[in-house]
């Protein structure tokens, strides 16, 4: 074979080969194709950095029949991945997006190219000084090359921040407030009372029914504080705190509601026996033997003891002491 | 080492700490608890079948109610922590305007009405299978139990990640009823199928 003969069939073959190349660049890729590098490029929601092309879960599975599908309806590459980045965001994404907190990754390698060009250009134009001159040369080209390092950094750190400022400004659900913890200010009256009727048998319920009874008593709604107290008064879950503050405020009800005096002071003695400390069950106490029962020695003996505790508020001692003198000097409760 | 080498040792050291930072407090985040896209967005259509069989439900049919959609599955321990709290307040909702629908997720209907035969269930609330995870793929489920919470307009106003308890949905019912978007709340962990 002559050497231009050879050198034709060289060329002819090259052609060949490049046709076939573009053939098979330019024509649209078969399905299976199509399914395997959208799988692929999407990353498994229960998994650990894997495709749900290459993840075995069922979950990724179920994503790639989603994305089989699609493909036969004849949905674009793209929409197929916007369907879920609809639903995922682009956490789905296994490559991350231009833009936002991801710009770092993104543009942290170019910076590095960049500067490591320059630091090479900088060598070449600076090479390396003599053995003999080198802590004085070195270190001048080391200081010089100092400030370039240095505004490398500065600009990866700036980067850095820039990329969350924007994901902060871009934050997906701007206007959504986040839930955060609950607090029962938060919640409705009737929402606590069809919370607590639902749970009626839950152990844990006596707090919630507590709380409720104590915002219907600071609105001066005894009727419906009432139940609620009664309750927790008799769970056999309720601490001895909760036990103790319903039977006094069921006491004071019972007084300012109806006026019922042996009730009430039967009601903070079962709440001294079970709290023997509480301040309150005894003014309270006391309250009702002055008004009520006409027993003001025993009254000021109860107020002598509150004024014993030296933990008393000085609020609570001032308007104490005012009820003990009051009772001294023989006035009547008003 | 000369002036120069060390200098350059700073920083790679800078530009290695940097990359660092970035990487343990942004990239190490797990991805399942970003904020839902969905949020402040048209809940995703569905129509699913009962676990039991029978007439479809979509979620179209419900609209002008509130309505939970919470995905479980009885091998999820934080969805066996939460049911009593959801079966609960579904009822104490029924009547409201506030529709329940629980989603069996990754597991056979079968399987999961065998649960919910010893857990309990709610007169008031749905209990659908969703073949092929449909369902749960457009809501973008990373793992369960989520709860989402759509508004009378059929707008995703709210989500839960993790488990819920009784006060937890009582309340955001209640921020949704006055008109407001709770927003997402992480309360804890979620589980992947064992076999995930």
């Amino acid at each position: 074979m002559s050497d231009r003969l050879r050198t034709t069939l060289s060329i002819g073959l090259l052609v060949v080969m490049a046709a076939a190349m573009l053939t098979l660049i330019l024509t649209n890729p078969s399905d299976p194709d199509r399914v395997q590098a959208i799988g692929e490029r999407i990353k498994c929601p229960v998994c650990q950095g894997e495709s749900i092309a290459n993840s075995p879960s069922a979950m990724a599975q179920d994503m790639m029949a989603l994305v089989a599908e699609r493909v036969d309806q004849g949905v674009s590459d793209d929409e197929i991945v916007a369907e879920l980045l609809a639903s995922y965001s682009g956490a789905v994404l296994l490559d991350p997006p231009v833009g936002g907190a991801t710009l770092a990754l993104w543009l942290v390698p170019v910076v590095a190219v960049i500067l490591g060009v320059a630091v090479i250009w900088w060598w070449r134009r600076h090479p390396s000084p003599e053995p003999a001159s080198e802590d004085g040369d070195a270190a001048t080209s080391g200081g010089r090359l100092a400030p370039l390092l240095i505004l490398g950094a500065t600009l990866a750190v700036a980067v850095v921040v820039a990329g969350f400022f924007i994901q902060e400004r871009e934050g997906p659900n701007e206007g959504v407030a986040n839930l955060g913890a609950q607090d029962l200010d938060d919640v409705s009256n009737e929402t606590m009372e069809a919370v607590i009727a639902a749970n009626a048998d839950n152990p844990q319920v006596d707090g919630m029914r507590l709380a409720l009874a104590e915002r219907y008593y600071e609105e001066g709604d005894f009727r419906s504080a009432f139940p609620h107290y009664l309750e927790v008064a008799g769970s056999e879950n309720a601490t001895d705190t909760q036990v103790a503050t319903s039977l006094i405020r069921l006491g004071w009800m019972a007084w300012e509601g109806n006026a019922e005096a042996e009730t009430a002071t039967g009601l903070f003695d079962q709440a001294l026996e079970i709290d023997p400390g509480s301040d309150t069950a005894r003014y309270l106490k006391a309250q009702v033997l002055w008004c009520g029962s006409d027993a003001p020695e025993q009254a000021a003996s109860l107020l002598e003891e509150v004024l014993a505790d030296p933990d008393l508020s000085a609020d609570s001692r001032t308007q104490v002491e005012s009820d003990l003198a009051a009772i001294e000097s023989g006035e009547t409760c008003t | 080492m000369n002036r120069g080498l060390r200098w350059v040792g700073y920083g790679v050291a800078l530009a290695g700490v940097v990359f660092a930072v970035v990487l343990a407090s942004r990239f190490g985040v797990d991805p399942g608890l970003v904020d839902s896209p969905l949020l402040g967005k048209p809940a995703p259509e569905f129509t699913l079948a009962p676990l039991e069989g029978g007439d479809t439900v979509s979620l179209s049919d419900l609209q002008g109610e509130i309505v939970v959609v919470n995905f479980f599955a009885s091998w999820c321990l934080q969805c066996r922590n939460e049911h009593q709290a959801i079966t609960s307040t579904a009822d104490a909702f029924a009547d409201q305007g506030v529709t329940f629908v629980q989603i069996s997720y990754q597991e056979s209907p079968p399987v999961s009405l065998e649960y919910l035969k010893g857990a309990g269930r709610s007169d008031a609330a749905l209990y659908l299978a969703d073949p092929g995870s449909r369902t749960a793929i457009a809501y973008g489920v990373f793992g369960i139990p989520e709860t989402f919470f759509v508004d009378e307009e059929g707008t995703v106003v709210g989500k839960i990640i993790g488990e819920s308890d009784a006060m937890t949905l009582g309340a955001t019912i209640d921020a949704i009823k006055r008109g407001e978007t709770p927003g997402q709340s992480v309360t804890g962990d979620t589980q992947q199928r064992p076999d995930a």
